[in-house]
């Protein structure tokens, strides 16, 4: 981490307290309680049905939990809109990459950034936003020059910059979820959730998805990553929190939790030997 | 009879812009929250009633364009306020309902307001018709293809060269992906009803000379924009604009030459021939919404 990620991983903290989701009779998360910091990674592992994709929705809004709390930096994000928890700076990617269809890859980083700029200028309404953002004014040239470029740098990093010019119904699984990465990280959000980005990669991609993750860590944002592929999970991660059953049964570093007797019992059995 | 029919299409292309405006509505509305508001033709009634009584009472015609179209932006996002987004959750076939009823309760509006003596305003400029080969233009068509001009001049700049409206774009193209982004869809909603509801409330301001202003003219203002908003593509600005001037013009070229009787029943024809044959209108994309 950079002296300047620091000072920021010390003010951002995601603090999820005591957070249960009931549905009917299956209790999905059970009284989950853990932390995640700016410029951390944090893998999230449990088997199927630990509760993992839940917690992520439960983060980032598209569900409200039965019980508990979520916050960022003591603003309570649980209850909130998906929007308005994104805007508060905690926005995620799904296990299927979505594209934005009609747009090319650079237009789809594009539209991030602009979103991003958006945001920042949308309190108190967008008619402010339609001015500072100078509607028709010689400005607008500069403006979309350098979202151009740091969309072109944004894709340098992910490692599709010779894909720019690409419509997006074109791109192969992989290449959908480095964009889908890229423009997750456009936002430049504090808290970034990532649901099992490596599935379906092949190893060169993975590489790059796994760069792209230390590439956030060191800008400082705070990544929580749900994975299955473990031996990934472990090299990156720098704090590991398990679920199985909606219950955190562990939370330590890698190799704590990969000896951890409990975890193993639960859901690695041999796999780790 | 060429210059008879030449006669038809201009008073076509004047008719046309006002049904361009209320399309624009339409398409505002329908792109950013998937709705067909049926009562967007009354935006224009109440901006047009608005304009014609305050001008009738002595203010200057400006000023009371302005105030016109302010009421109509209120009522528009009033509408949403109390009665789509309290209803958010229902289905389409229901929000279509509500905005049916929302069209019969401003109509109802109009009419405790206004009573049912139509109301005229003067033309915005004084000065000798227009000629055109041979046609003649009122100089009020000028205020109304200058408004329609502008009015989806300032949409383009908005849509492609804001951060707002590359924004808005992004949450119609793809709403669950854009809301991971922080982009308000709500909020978007919100201000595509008080958008929509001013241009149809200035399109009601402008034609008011022309056609003078009645608390019931929202209705066939309303049809012939939703006949033009389908005719172009109910996603589609630029076919808000064509669709509105094809309606207007073969309204009254059809009028003129069969009957008049004849303008509005041609509209539905094409309704339904469009429907039947391009469902997704002329400059429209066959995709399906995400």
């Amino acid at each position: 981490m950079t002296a300047a990620a620091e000072t920021a991983a010390a003010a951002a903290t995601l603090a999820v307290r005591n957070v249960s989701m009931r549905f009917g009779g299956v209790l999905a998360l059970d009284d989950v309680t853990f932390s995640a910091r700016a410029g951390d990674v944090l893998g999230v592992m449990g088997p199927n049905g630990a509760g993992k994709t839940t917690l992520f929705n439960v983060i980032s809004g598209v569900q409200r939990p039965t019980a508990g709390t979520v916050t960022l930096n003591d603003v309570v994000l649980s209850g909130k809109s998906v929007d308005h928890v994104a805007s508060l700076g905690v926005t995620r990617t799904f296990q299927t990459p979505v594209m934005f269809w009609g747009l090319t890859v650079r237009e789809s980083v594009v539209v991030a950034l602009a979103a991003r700029e958006f945001g920042r200028r949308y309190p108190p309404a967008p008619l402010r936003a339609l001015v500072s953002s100078g509607l028709g004014s010689p400005l607008r040239r500069g403006v979309d020059r350098a979202l151009r470029e740091e969309a072109d740098a944004l894709l340098e990093r992910a490692g599709i910059r010779h894909l720019a010019d690409r419509a997006t119904e074109t791109l192969a699984f992989g290449e959908e979820r480095l964009l889908e990465l890229a423009r997750a990280l456009a936002l430049a959000p504090t808290m970034l959730l990532l649901d099992e980005p490596l599935s379906g990669l092949n190893p060169d991609e993975v590489h790059a998805v796994l760069a792209s993750i230390r590439g956030a860590r060191a800008a400082g944002i705070g990544v929580l990553l749900v994975e299955h592929a473990v031996g990934e999970l472990l090299a990156v991660a720098d704090r590991v929190v398990v679920l199985d059953h909606g219950r955190k049964i562990a939370e330590g570093d890698g190799e704590q939790v990969a000896r951890d007797p409990v975890v193993i019992d639960a859901y690695i059995g041999d796999e780790l030997e | 009879m060429i210059s008879a029919i030449w006669q038809y299409v201009l008073a076509g292309v004047v008719v046309g812009a006002i049904y361009a405006l209320v399309a624009a509505g339409f398409v505002l509305i329908y792109q950013v929250t998937g709705i067909i508001n049926f009562a967007q033709g009354e935006f224009a009634m109440i901006g047009a009633m608005t304009a014609s009584s305050l001008a009738t009472g002595g203010m200057p015609p400006p000023g009371a364009a302005v105030i016109a179209v302010a009421v109509a932006a209120v009522a528009g996002g009033l509408c949403y306020l109390c009665a789509i987004r309290p209803a958010r959750a229902a289905t389409g076939v229901t929000l279509i309902f509500i905005t049916l009823g929302l069209d019969v309760a401003l109509r109802g509006v109009g009419l405790f307001a206004w009573g049912t003596n139509p109301l005229a305003l003067n033309a915005f400029s004084s000065g000798s018709a227009i000629q055109i080969f041979g046609g003649v233009l009122p100089p009020q068509a000028a205020w109304v293809l200058g408004t329609d001009a502008i009015v989806f001049v300032l949409l383009y700049l908005f849509f492609r060269h804001t951060y707002a409206g590359t924004a808005v774009r992004a949450a119609v193209a793809n709403p669950p992906i854009a809301s991971t982004f922080g982009i308000p869809l709500r909020t978007f909603a919100f201000w595509s009803f008080v958008a929509a509801a001013a241009i149809g409330g200035l399109g009601g301001v402008v034609v008011a000379p022309i056609t003078g202003a009645t608390y019931d003219m929202g209705l066939t203002l309303g049809l012939a924009g939703f006949v033009a908003a389908v005719l172009g593509g109910l996603d589609s600005l630029p076919g808000a604009l064509v669709g509105g001037f094809v309606l207007g013009i073969v309204e009254k070229v059809a009028g003129g030459l069969v009957s008049t009787g004849w303008e509005q029943g041609v509209g539905f024809l094409i309704l339904v021939l469009v429907l039947l044959l391009r469902p997704q209108g002329l400059l429209g994309r066959a995709v399906r919404r995400a």
